[in-house]
């Protein structure tokens, strides 16, 4: 111990309190990553608040029965109790009336510390007790006296003994508690023993920031580095890193600036933890904005395919498309990049013109597009509003949407401003079996099958029929028959003939 | 109200060959028992469904054959054992919402922890741990995924990593719960295609579904309960329109599955 005398003696007055911190904020940020992941950082805040009854009480205890000063015992043995009683009492609240937890808490912290502010302020006991509770309540990290500091030193051994002989049944219990119990481990006991290392880890943290602050040196570590790590070995070691780190500077803003550490060092870690929320490379703000500002809506992809499309055929300038599609933020040049590479457009020296793909893909949504404004028009939707309505409802196109509306129109051929709506490529394809209903005029397709309402009909498997004229209002399907017959069918007599699309 | 016995179904066969042997189990959490005198016996390597409407004790009784809760009357037994000796026999696969999918914890370490039940809790995985997590994440096809964390995944992925999990316990009985509850089609297929692997190997799986209109095509067996057993055999048996007409009294919505599910099979 000759060199720690020797240090305390040149430069006791800055050693001891970096000491003293660094194992503090060691400790606390460790246990905090487990109190952050179990979401019991109000308890945690509790525990700390109750501490000042629980110190109070263990050296009323002990100096009645033993009749002896003993601040340090009064210490351990108080945040012990303080914990285990706010717990308990927590538990029995939440247990046997329909208060729920949060308010427990609220209710059973604020009571003991009040407990503890009572009794202490009555000259009767106040006259009894020794104890600078200012030092509890602030913490004073500069005036840590010999024994406390081995206390701090055995506290931190034993719980991060605890952290790392049990760090596989913490782990289990935080992230699937049921699990842990269906392979034996008593879940009630680990979260007992979490609460006994909270407490002893709350006895520590009160030497530098006092019961009110020291919640912060548990969880602002913690919470930060929850925000950079995806593994939680990880978080435990960045964490400790963080709050050795934050304590540093902030002791050193503190002793610069003539401030109270425990304010200081607080300070510093929060404001660590906004740097972090705002730059952390993958939960960060930043990074978060800059995910979702890369990525191109599908409405402006969309938007581009359709004005391409309108050229029929030919290849449109990117100047012209920048033009007619109009949108707040400018990206369409990064969306025709992105169809590009999606091999729905080719762009040859600012010219772009649709692929074989892309000429689908935008037949599909100029489909979309009429059949809502279709629909639009039989629900009775003004028609100023229809266009744009459509233009919104438009990029709603997923397959069974589509079919759901073309089916419940009856399979229009033409939206209210009388241009055609394309059908569906991949519906009628020549691979595909389908409902007459969907032929469009000129179309041949042999007949598969003939269900009971297309039975009087006389078709059979293997005829050949062509779409006619579409008539009465679209509600009336004309088929021609090899032999010339016409035969006229309602939605669900055409419906009812199965076939497929002559080559 | 209640169904007559008629319509319960005794399988015959020899008591030791029984995964699961319930006895006049009846567990109460208050004056209404959860479950009330069930009886019955899993064979082993059978795919099972666990039926019923909610709250007709489908829960408690996956929770019984975990050993978690304290019969009033009555015992389960796993392959003639007491459930409280039986903890490394069983694996269990959670619910979606009971899982924090926040927590910093990848793939492969959730997969690894299906050998935590083998070493004590002081001692490190080992080599051939870590191994049989990516044997698993194998089987279920997640190897890919096996870096990520596990909220990175879609809901589909997460379910099949759980199933790794389960697969990693090597347990003779998993337990399964509404595993098959918003997942698409394709998980839906992934997740059968383990469960039916796994059968094959041997395990006997139990899981509790509540979409009448797939049960019949998932299971080899179903259990139909509603506070106490109403059948127990194979779907054709168990889904007798009459029989679900008293346990679901008259849910419409149930029938319309039904009926759904008998013309496509």
């Amino acid at each position: 111990m000759d060199w720690l005398e020797g240090l305390q003696l040149d430069y006791g007055h800055v050693i001891r309190p970096l000491i003293v911190g660094t194992l503090v904020s060691i400790v606390c940020s460790v246990l905090g990553c487990f109190i952050v992941l179990r979401k019991m950082s109000f308890l945690a805040d509790a525990i700390a608040h109750s501490m000042l009854a629980g110190v109070i009480a263990g050296y009323l205890l002990i100096k009645i029965t033993l009749g002896r000063e003993a601040e340090l015992g009064a210490l351990l043995i108080g945040a012990l109790l303080a914990g285990i009683v706010t717990v308990a009492m927590v538990g029995f609240v939440t247990r046997f009336s329909r208060i729920k937890q949060d308010t427990a808490i609220g209710i059973m912290y604020t009571g003991l510390f009040a407990l503890g502010a009572f009794v202490i302020s009555i000259k009767y006991f106040g006259s009894m007790i020794h104890v600078d509770i200012y030092h509890y309540i602030l913490g004073n990290v500069l005036s840590v006296p010999d024994e406390e500091l081995w206390l701090l030193a055995i506290v931190t051994s034993v719980v991060l003994s605890v952290v790392i002989l049990f760090y596989r049944p913490l782990q289990l219990t935080s992230f699937d508690p049921i699990m842990a119990a269906s392979i034996g481990i008593p879940v009630l006991a680990v979260e007992y023993l979490l609460t006994v290392c909270t407490s002893l880890v709350v006895v520590s943290g009160v030497q530098i920031a006092g019961v009110i602050l020291v919640v912060a040196l548990i969880i602002t570590p913690a919470a930060t580095a929850y925000l950079l790590s995806d593994r939680l070995d990880r978080m435990i070691f960045l964490s400790a890193i963080i709050g050795v780190f934050g304590f540093w500077l902030g002791f050193a803003l503190a002793t610069f600036a003539g401030a109270s550490p425990g304010a200081s060092v607080v300070v510093t870690m929060t404001f660590i933890f906004l740097l972090t929320m705002t730059f952390a490379p993958r939960y960060g703000l930043i990074a978060d904005w800059i995910r979702k500002s890369s990525t191109i809506p599908q409405e402006i992809m969309e938007d581009v395919l359709g004005a391409v499309l309108r050229a029929q055929g030919k290849s449109v300038p990117i100047s012209e498309i920048e033009r007619t599609v109009t949108t707040r933020n400018m990206k369409i040049r990064q969306a025709i990049t992105m169809l590009g590479r999606q091999d729905l457009v080719d762009v040859d020296h600012d010219q772009v013109c649709l692929t074989e793909a892309g000429e689908i893909e935008a037949n599909r949504l100029v489909r979309a597009h009429r059949l809502w404004e279709t629909y639009l028009e039989q629900t009775g939707t003004p028609e100023k509003e229809l266009h744009n309505k459509a233009h919104k409802l438009e990029h709603i196109s997923d397959q069974a949407t589509v079919e759901y509306l073309d089916d419940v129109l009856g399979h229009p051929i033409s939206d209210p401003h009388g241009s055609v709506i394309p059908a569906d490529a991949s519906q009628i394809g020549p691979d595909r079996e389908f409902v007459s209903s969907l032929l469009r005029e000129g179309n041949r397709a042999s007949v598969q099958r003939v269900g009971a309402l297309a039975d009087s009909f006389g078709f059979k498997p293997g005829d050949t029929i062509t779409m006619g004229k579409r008539s009465d209002g679209g509600r009336t399907w004309t088929l021609i028959a090899e032999d010339g017959r016409e035969l006229k069918l309602d939605h669900e007599q055409a419906d009812s003939l199965v076939v497929r699309m002559t080559p | 109200m209640i169904a007559k016995n008629k319509t319960r179904i005794q399988l015959p066969g020899d008591q030791s060959n029984f995964a699961i042997a319930v006895q006049h189990l009846t567990v109460s959490y208050g004056p209404v028992p959860a479950l009330l005198d069930i009886s019955v016996q899993v064979p082993s390597g059978k795919l099972v469904g666990v039926i019923g409407p909610n709250g007709s004790g489908k829960s408690t009784f996956i929770k019984s054959i975990l050993g978690f809760v304290k019969p009033d009357v009555g015992k389960v037994e796993l392959f003639g054992e007491d459930t409280s000796h039986t903890k490394d026999r069983v694996a269990y696969v959670p619910q979606r919402g009971t899982v924090d999918w926040d927590f910093p914890i990848t793939v492969r370490e959730v997969a690894a922890m299906g050998r935590y039940g083998k070493r004590r809790w002081w001692q490190d995985l080992k080599k051939e741990d870590y191994a049989a997590a990516d044997e698993a994440l194998e089987k279920v096809r997640m190897s890919e995924f096996s870096t990520r964390q596990i909220g990175q995944l879609s809901g589909g992925q997460q379910q099949r990593v759980f199933m790794a999990r389960a697969l990693t316990q090597n347990a003779d009985v998993l337990l399964l719960d509404e595993p098959f509850a918003g997942v698409d089609a394709a998980t839906e297929r992934a997740i059968l295609d383990v469960l039916h692997e796994t059968k094959e190997n041997g395990k006997t799986v139990v899981v509790v579904h509540h979409d009448l209109a797939t049960a019949a095509e998932f299971f080899d067996l179903l259990l139909l309960l509603k506070q106490r057993l109403f059948a127990f055999g194979p779907p054709r048996q168990v889904l007798d329109p009459e029989l679900l007409a008293d346990v679901y009294e008259g849910n419409l919505r149930v029938f319309a599955d039904l009926a759904q599910s008998m013309r496509s099979s």
